[in-house]
């Protein structure tokens, strides 16, 4: 799906310093429209992931003022940010799933937090994980599925409330190339449906030959656009 | 969110979780066991000091040129005074016919001696509602200022014995209450860290996922009131046990029966119980206030 014009994200002179002489993020500007699928690539310590947890508010801006969905983040309390993270969906690397818990009860997570009704939040949390393609594994614990699974499990989890929007960090850095293939198609989908996607990797061959969007991160400076 | 799905949550929780929940409710259990006993040896204790006190007597030796009329005057006067449940006047004939009785086998000794040379006095029993060591005290003082009156006698080392007896106990009963409280607060505390501690990727994800922190904390919290309501529940229960085994096995005996023991009165036991539920929870509150950067 090709973005309007309206921006969904949008970040103005946004700095993140970790200590005096750690700066993860320089004056960065961008503007993200909504329905967009953009890449955000660069080497390892770019800033990517810095990014993602500006945008779901894991960590807070040193300075500059992000905007998400006509929100400005810096005025949002602690008590907000609950508000933030259910209209953004987050893939992370590390999947961060309950591996003790089964398949259904972690996606089904994300709609308890909103107060779903059971019937439809079963309903919902089963549609879902069928098309990620693991219908069949609704009841197995997590522990037990491959790393591509745990990955689709983590995508199931952070689509199934339908976020507007949904960051994805390195969510094929753990996969090979048949399963990153399915996870890039399954966010096409995503995207075809109206989500806008925000993709950090350093893997050029998930972009190269694609007219997606893509973002040069290096340094904590926006090198390319 | 409502309640019932908190509780239903806090339900799945516990089930998931079992063994941590026992674990944690054994502790408390325990804690509890320690500060029962303690509450129920302490009270008993207590009634004992009282109970031995209210057998007291206060004698009241009257000087040997009292007339007869005089005596249902001062009668009066005892009556009226408030914490007196019996008066009873002992003539100089009456006593002297005691001390034959006591010495009945040896009746020479009393030979030739005059039936009246012991003094008249009033025998005073104290209400057993209203004792209480000083009131003994202040009856004491305030009848041997009389004219009439030669010598007061009211068992005063006993009775000071006994002040000071309830006096320790008491200092004795706050004092270690405090130091169980803390300890009690200490090791319950730290149980729940240790529990909420092994689940903050758990508490991580649900955060980053948009949940509130009413969310998360709510099933926290409905499962720490219960393990403290059920443990301390156990503890008073256990308490009961033991006390009525004791009872049992050697409450026929003439000792046992004069200690007049009881098992905690219904107030103590709600207190414990509720305290420990809220303590419980204000513990898990805390945990998770570090997690939740409250």
């Amino acid at each position: 799906m090709i973005g309007t014009e309206q921006p969904i994200i949008e970040l103005k002179k946004v700095s993140k310093r970790y200590a005096r002489d750690i700066l993860a993020l320089d004056e960065v500007d961008l503007k993200i429209s909504k329905g967009e699928f953009v890449f955000l690539t660069g080497p390892s310590g770019a800033g990517k992931s810095t990014l993602l947890k500006l945008l779901y508010l894991a960590e807070r801006p040193t300075a500059g003022s992000i905007n998400i969905e006509g929100l400005d983040l810096s005025g949002l309390s602690r008590s907000q940010i609950p508000q933030l993270r259910r209209k953004v969906g987050v893939i992370f690397q590390d999947f961060k799933l309950l591996y003790n818990r089964s398949v259904f009860e972690n996606v089904a997570l994300s709609l308890e937090v909103l107060g779903f009704k059971r019937e439809q939040l079963t309903k919902r949390v089963k549609q879902v994980i069928e098309g990620v393609g693991l219908g069949d594994k609704l009841y197995r614990k997590v522990i037990q599925l491959s790393g591509g699974e745990q990955q689709r499990v983590a995508i199931a989890r952070a689509v199934v409330n339908r976020p507007p929007i949904i960051l994805a960090d390195e969510p094929t850095g753990n996969l090979d190339r048949k399963r990153t293939r399915e996870v890039v198609a399954l966010m096409d989908e995503l995207n075809a449906r109206g989500a806008t996607i925000v993709f950090a990797t350093h893997d050029e061959t998930l972009f190269r030959n694609t007219h997606r969007r893509v973002i040069l991160l290096e340094k904590g400076k926006i090198k390319e656009d | 969110m409502p309640f019932g799905i908190i509780l239903k949550r806090a339900f799945r929780d516990i089930r998931q979780n079992l063994v941590t929940h026992l674990m944690t409710t054994l502790v408390v259990v325990l804690t509890c066991l320690i500060f029962v006993f303690f509450n129920l040896f302490s009270i008993n204790l207590q009634r004992i000091a009282d109970h031995f006190g209210k057998e007291l007597a206060i004698i009241v030796y009257l000087k040997k040129d009292v007339s007869q009329e005089k005596v249902p005057v001062l009668y009066q006067k005892i009556v009226s005074i408030k914490g007196i449940k019996e008066v009873k006047f002992v003539s100089s004939e009456d006593a002297f016919k005691r001390l034959e009785r006591y010495f009945s086998n040896e009746r020479e000794i009393l030979a030739g001696v005059d039936p009246t040379f012991l003094p008249p006095a009033f025998e005073i029993q104290i209400d057993k509602a209203l004792y209480n060591p000083n009131r003994v005290k202040e009856i004491a003082k305030e009848i041997s200022k009389w004219n009439e009156v030669d010598k007061v006698q009211y068992g005063k080392e006993w009775v000071d014995r006994l002040e000071n007896f309830s006096k320790m106990v008491r200092t004795a009963l706050i004092f270690c209450a405090a130091l169980l409280l803390v300890t009690a607060a200490f090791v319950v505390s730290n149980t729940i860290k240790l529990t909420v501690y092994a689940r903050q990727d758990e508490i991580e994800i649900m955060r980053l996922v948009g949940a509130t922190n009413g969310f998360i904390m709510g099933p926290y919290l409905v499962a720490s009131l219960l393990q403290g309501l059920l443990g301390s529940g156990a503890a008073v229960a256990l308490a009961f046990l033991a006390y009525s085994y004791l009872i049992r096995a050697f409450g026929n005996s003439s000792f046992w029966e004069s200690l007049h023991l009881q098992f905690l009165p219904a107030e103590n036991i709600i207190s414990i119980v509720v305290v420990s539920g809220l303590f419980c929870m204000l513990g898990t509150a805390m945990a998770l206030r570090r997690f939740l950067k409250l």
